[in-house]
Order: structure tokens, then sequence, then C-alpha cells
């Protein structure tokens, strides 16, 4: 099965604790260094969240995600290093190409910055059932419809590109290039798309019909089949994230104040 | 148990200026087998959701007449309610997958959380479903992943489930193999059998002719009759209403062999053979 | 007349799961219909005919030449193919110019788009409704028009993928007409289908797949004689064919009409 989740489940303690303390671990990791206002803070996070992914076991699906990333970062690294305004302190020399330490410093800062907010969340969305997570947020009385939205999206999207490929053929039969150059491709957008748009709204309406006669709008308290997602230790877990959070704002507050006294 | 009640039924869909149910009146005993047929945009669909309440409660549109399922007036009860009574299967079953569901035992459990109904209650009520379907070894796969024939069980399971007293299929067949066909045949039957009501619309007449207990003819949004498979099979005038009988029906039209017992000819495999051997005898006898 | 040559075709997306494992026969003049369980092959094998997909090994030659050679666009010319769902091609707001599109696109000039887009409706019977828009049409109704456009690009084999799906008593003797009509004209017809009581009325010969295999290929008469493996492939005798069965008849019928007479001649 096709599908755009790139959870899996490993049997891992963070595939059963409580999606909610993964999010806030998320906005902690954001949140922290920023008031903190240390790059080590950021770091120190990033080790966190790889120590993390290793023990889900997931680290290696973050390998395509950073491999793309890596490569703009790298070419922030190069352009920032040689090109910045500013760049003044050479570092290293490689015959005629220069790199200066402002640069660096300046690019080193938003590659940090970048992979800590990539593997945080990585973190989440590695080991979390989509499902979980909205069922929760339905439990805490977010909308079940919106909740429905959210989650059907991951299965009817490539449901959607296997209608693509049915009318894609179809109209190749019909003689129609799809392939070649750009005026081509555009001459075949109709054709392709317009097919695409009718057939979803049809499926759309019947499904609608189909949600409909299975109670979807009831407006009774909906059960659940799978238990709550989470463990004993959430509670500790989120207390923890807040307090942390909490603290990194007072710290803040604090250094201001000070700045001002 | 519940039974139906159709009583001067007209309704005419939104935007549209002609009347897709024009006068419909029928009823429906508890546990009977009905099939539907006639021609495409004959009114089989629309009378479908009439008596499921998606007429006139989905869609709107102006209706007059009523519909009586047990005690309950169905275009009074909002369709989130009447499908506690009445479950309906569509024909396309890829479209009935909620796409929320990870796996066929989840997939049937979202009515049920819709409903409220308690964990407990719920597990036990898809496992029987899941038994009555035969779907019990797909448990774990994800529904889009099924077979046509699979996927339309699960659906058939996912209603059940629900537990109504009357369960309509609109060509639950029409876009599956023969096998799958068959497997959804054997399904119905099973659930006819536990004492369910089934109203069923089908192309294929030799299906319709072997298991329905009585037959819908509609034509151009009217009813044209309702009887048992034999007497509308047998009509003379079956042709103009774009309505083919089963292939024993039209051999034995053909050759002007009707079953003495019914006094119309015969419309199953069964009934032609028997009729056709007990001839061979005959004639033997005679000679 | 088009003879499309199967050599020893294989194929496969993945390498360790052959979807067919070797087919060799020819498609002659004959109306031909491939019949299978979900699963055998069926569909692999006409997208392999349309160039939509190309073969593991093996080759396809149309009148001589294989279609290796031919891009898709150029095998439009010669092989025409009516999808199961119209909802898959249709795109335009008025079926006149829905119909043009194929014929334009493998090179007819506009006027000669529209002649033979006219032809093909009065052939497929819905003359006179060149403005309206598909779309307001019933089911039946969009599957004719997306007949009438394949057929207006006049190519010498045409294949049904599931012709009579989601369609009524007078659909389904509608396209009865139309392939018949189509093969006295010379034209190859293919079709991959589950309704054996229409393969039975309206093909003349048929081809069974299983498990990529073409298991059983002779005239319909005779594949519809052999119940054994025609279970094995888990496909169903047509009606009239089981009544004769189960009557102990030698000699199987196909039709109504056909048992009908048989009958008669008995006395």
């Amino acid at each position: 099965m096709k599908s755009i989740s790139l959870y899996e489940e490993k049997g891992s303690v963070l595939n059963k604790i409580a999606p909610e303390s993964k999010i806030l671990y998320i906005v902690a990791a954001l949140v922290i260094p920023y008031l903190i206002g240390s790059r080590w803070v950021s770091l120190g996070f990033i080790i966190a969240s790889i120590l993390l992914l290793l023990s889900a076991k997931v680290i290696r699906k973050t390998v395509p995600i950073l491999g793309v990333s890596g490569f703009v970062l790298i070419t922030v690294l190069l352009i920032q290093g040689l090109f910045r305004a500013g760049n003044v302190t050479p570092i290293l020399s490689l015959g005629p190409v220069v790199f200066y330490k402002e640069g660096v410093n300046f690019a080193l800062g938003i590659v940090i910055n970048v992979l800590n907010i990539l593997l945080s969340f990585c973190v989440l969305i590695l080991t979390t059932k989509p499902s979980d997570m909205i069922e929760n947020f339905v439990r805490k009385g977010f909308s079940p419809r919106f909740g429905y939205v959210f989650i059907s999206i991951f299965q009817i999207i490539p449901q959607m590109t296997e209608t693509m490929a049915t009318i894609t053929d179809a109209q190749r039969s019909r003689g129609m290039e799809t392939e070649g150059n750009l005026f081509i491709r555009v001459k075949a957008f109709i054709p392709l798309i317009s097919p695409v748009v009718m057939s979803s709204l049809i499926n759309t309406k019947e499904r609608a019909l189909a949600l409909e006669v299975r109670g979807f709008n009831s407006t009774i308290q909906k059960t659940f089949l799978n238990d709550e997602k989470k463990i004993p230790a959430d509670k500790w877990i989120q207390l923890g994230m807040v307090v942390a959070i909490v603290a990194a704002i007072v710290f803040r507050i604090v250094l201001v104040v000070m700045y001002f006294m | 148990m519940a039974r139906i009640e159709i009583e001067h039924l007209k309704y005419q869909y939104p935007a549209t200026t002609k009347l897709a149910l024009d006068d419909i009146s029928f009823s429906v005993e508890p546990g009977e087998f009905i099939g539907i047929i006639g021609k495409n945009e004959s009114g089989k669909s629309t009378l479908c959701q009439a008596i499921a309440g998606l007429v006139p409660n989905f869609y709107k549109g102006s209706y007059g007449g009523k519909v009586m399922v047990g005690e309950i007036e169905v275009k009074t009860v909002e369709v989130n309610e009447m499908c506690k009574t009445v479950g309906i299967v569509f024909q396309n079953p890829f479209n009935q997958v909620t796409g929320s569901k990870l796996t066929v035992y989840e997939e049937i459990s979202f009515g049920l959380e819709n409903m409220g109904i308690p964990k407990v209650e719920m597990i036990k009520r898809i496992d029987e479903a899941m038994e009555l379907l035969d779907i019990i070894k797909y448990k774990d796969r994800n529904p889009f992943d099924l077979s046509g024939g699979q996927m339309q069980r699960m659906a058939i399971a996912s209603i059940i489930a629900m537990q109504p007293e009357v369960i309509i299929l609109d060509e639950p067949t029409s876009q599956l193999d023969p096998q799958g066909r068959e497997e959804v045949f054997q399904a119905v039957q099973k659930l006819s059998k536990k004492g369910i009501t089934i109203i069923m619309v089908e192309h294929n007449m030799e299906k319709i002719a072997q298991y329905s207990d009585r037959v819908v003819l509609l034509n151009d949004t009217k009813l044209v009759a309702i009887d048992t498979p034999q007497k509308i099979f047998s009509r003379d005038d079956l042709d103009s209403f774009g309505v083919e009988a089963p292939v024993f029906t039209k051999i034995c039209r053909g050759l002007h062999l009707k079953n003495e017992e019914t006094g119309c000819y015969p419309v199953t495999l069964e009934e032609a053979s028997r009729l056709f051997q007990r001839l061979v005898k005959e004639e033997s006898h005679n000679e | 007349m088009s003879k499309i040559e199967i050599k020893n075709l294989h194929f496969s997306y993945t390498e360790n799961e052959e979807i067919l494992k070797g087919m060799d026969f020819v498609l002659d003049e004959r109306s031909t219909a491939i019949i299978g369980q979900n699963g055998a092959g069926k569909t692999t094998f006409v997208k392999l005919l349309k160039g939509l997909l190309r073969p593991t090994a093996g080759q396809i030659l149309l009148n001589g030449a294989d279609i290796a050679g031919m891009t898709v666009a150029q095998l439009a010319k010669h092989i025409g193919m009516v999808f199961q769902n119209p909802n898959d091609q249709i795109f335009k707001n008025k079926v006149i110019d829905e119909i043009i599109f194929g014929p334009m696109q493998i090179g007819m000039s506009r006027a000669e788009a529209e002649k033979k887009a006219k032809e093909a409706m009065a052939f497929v019977g819905i003359a006179g409704r060149e403005e309206e828009n598909p779309y307001d049409l019933g089911l039946s109704a969009r599957k004719l028009v997306a007949i009438a456009s394949i057929v207006a690009m006049d190519t010498e084999v045409i294949i049904f993928d599931e012709p009579t799906i989601a369609q009524d008593y007078a659909g389904k003797e509608r396209i009865k007409d139309i392939i018949r009509t189509l093969r006295a004209q010379g034209k190859t017809v293919i079709t991959i289908i589950h309704d054996m009581d229409f393969v039975a009325d309206t093909f003349e010969r048929a081809i069974v797949f299983a498990q990529g295999k073409a298991i059983l290929d002779d005239s319909t008469k005779n594949v519809f004689a052999e119940k054994e493996v025609l279970e094995k492939a888990y496909l169903e005798q047509p009606n009239v064919t089981k009544l004769c069965q189960k009557l102990g008849y030698e000699e199987v019928f196909l039709n109504v009409y056909e048992f009908i007479e048989h009958q008669r001649k008995l006395g």
C-alpha cells in the first residue's frame, strides 16, 4: 500500500507515548534555544533528537530528508563563507578560494537551526501514526470532521495518483503526446487534469454519501475503537517540557530586565 | 422487525425539471428479499435512497407521499439516525472506503464510533460482522489493498455491524468480476437467512430470479409491478421496459414451455432443467 | 485486415514477479474475447498492445512490424482502445469536440475529423447530439461518446475494456451491434471482459488467460465447452451452456437462439 505517511511501527517507546508529548518536545526544541539565545542549546536539542531517533530505530529514515536539505545547507555554507558582506577574517584558503570566519559563522547558525527543526519534527513524524495523533486531538474536543479530512488525505492522495495514471493512459491511447518539451506538456495539461477533477468530484460525492450513512454527522458523543495513545510517563514528560519552556521564558525576562537596570 | 410501507412517493431532485420518482406505492414484509429492476435512469437508485432517507434528507429537493420503516417516517429522521434501522451499500466499493482507517478491522469500526457504541460492544460487533462476511483473514490488511469483491464485502460488514433491520444494496456487484459477484451474493443470502430484509438493485437477471422473493419493476420513474420473479419475467411486455428476462426464461418462452404449477415460464437454471427433464420423461412414457 | 502476432511475450514490473509468462498466438480477423479472472494478466496484455507498457521479452508484430519501434502516439493510428470508464477520458464541453480530439491527434485535418466524428456518432446511435455537454448525458450515452471517439479515429484494430460494465439491457444490445458491425467492416475487434453471456453471443473466438498464460484458445463454442479448464481459471460458463450441461447434452449451445433451434428440431 502506497501511503504518503512516513510513520513506521517499531514497537519503540516513542511509538507508545502520546503524540502530544512529542509535539511539546518540538515546541521546546524550537522555543528554548531562541529564548536563551544560544546556539549550544540548539546543538543540545539536535543531539537529543538524534538519540531519540536512534532509540526508535528510525534514524535511517532521516537520511533522505537530510540528504535533500543537506545539499541546500552546504550551498548556504559555501556562499556565505565565501561572499558574505562583512567577511574580513580568513580561516581557510584553498588556492584563490578563501573562506571567512564571519560568513561561516553566520551560515553555521542557519545550519544548526534548520537541522534542529528537521530532526525534532522527525521525532514526531517518523514515530507517530497520523490517525493516533488526530484521534487524541478529537478526544480533546477537536472537530471530528476536520480530523477526518486530515487523516484521509494520507490515503486518498495516493489513490488519486492512480486515477491520474489511468487517465494518462486513456489520453495517450488517443494519440496525445504527454512527454517531450514544455509546450507539449502544457498542451497535455487540460486533457489530463479535467477528467481528474471531474472524477474526484464524483468520487467525493459518493464517499460523502457513504460516510453519511455510517453516522458521520451524528451528534452523539463519539467512542473510539483504539485506546488513547499514552503511557503513565507522558504526564511527567509533558510537565517537564512545560517547566523547561517556562524556565526559558523566565530566564529571558530576567535577562531583559537586567539589561534595562 | 420493521415492515416497509411506501405510499404515493413522489420526488424531484433540486435544480431538475422532471420527477425522479412518480407516485410509487408498495410494501415489503420483514425478512423479504426484494429485487429492483428497470433500465438505467428508471429510478432504481433514487428509490433505494428514499428508503434509506438520503432522499430527501441528504439531497433536499421536493418530496411528496410517505415512506414508513416500522414506526419511523423516514423523511422526519436525520440520516445519521436512520442508518441504525436501514443500511445502504453502494455500487463502487472503492468510494465506500473511508480512507481514514488503516486496517479492515478499524474500517468496520467507523460507523460504530460515530454511533457512540462502547468499545467492548464494538469489538463484539466487528468480529460478528467479519465472521458473517467471511473477511476475518483480511482483518489487518489495508482496506485499499483488497480486491473488489473483498472490498465490497467489507463495505457490507461495515453496515451490518451497525445492526440495521433492512439492508439496501444498490448494484453492489456491477463493478466486480464473476468471482467477486458470487462472493457478494453468497454473503447477501446469508444475511437474508438471518432474517434481515434485503432490497437489491441488480442488472444480472439470472441472479435476481434466483434470490428474490419478489421483484419490483420500475420504468420511467413509475412502478410497473411488484410480484414474484416468475410472474414478472413471464410478462409479455417486459421488453418494452428495457428489461431482459433471465436466459432460462427466454429459452422456455421461445419453446412455449410453462411450468404448470406456477402458470409461468421458469426463471432459474434449476426450474428450467427440472421442466426439461420432466418433459423428456413424459415423452419416453408416451412412446 | 490486420494481423497481430504475439511471440513469446513476457512482462514483469519487478524482477521476481512475472505478470505475463510467455504468450504465443496470432490475433486475426475473428472478433476475440480475452477472458480470465482479475489478476490473470488481461489488462497488462492490452496495455502492451497499446505500447503503454513494453515487454520484458518477446515481440508484438502488427502486420509484420515490431511495435517496439513505434511510440504510443504512432500506435494510436493503428490500434484504438475504449477504456472501461468514459469519465477517464472526457474533458471537452461539447460531444463533437470530445470525439474529434483523437482523430486530430493522429493527424487528420479538422474537416476530415469532423466528418469521421459525425459518421461515428451516427454509427453508435448518438447522431444530432454534437452540441450537448458530455457530462449532462447519462452513463449509457456517455459510454457511446467514448466509443465514438475511438471509432472516429478509424483504426484497424479496436480494443474494448469491459464494454458492458454498468450498462443496462439496451446499452448492452447497442454495444453488441457496434462490435458485430465493426467486425463486418473488417476491423479487428478485441475485448477483455467478464460477461460470459455477452461473449457467447458476440465473439467468435475466446482466449482464456490464467496466471499470466493463455491456457485455452479456440472458437467461443469450444472454449465454453471446457468446463474443467474454465473452473480452474475461476470462470463461469454462459447460462445457456450451463443448462445444456445440466441436461446432459453432448453439444453445447452458446445462446438462447441456438438452443431453441436445436429443441425445435428435436420436435
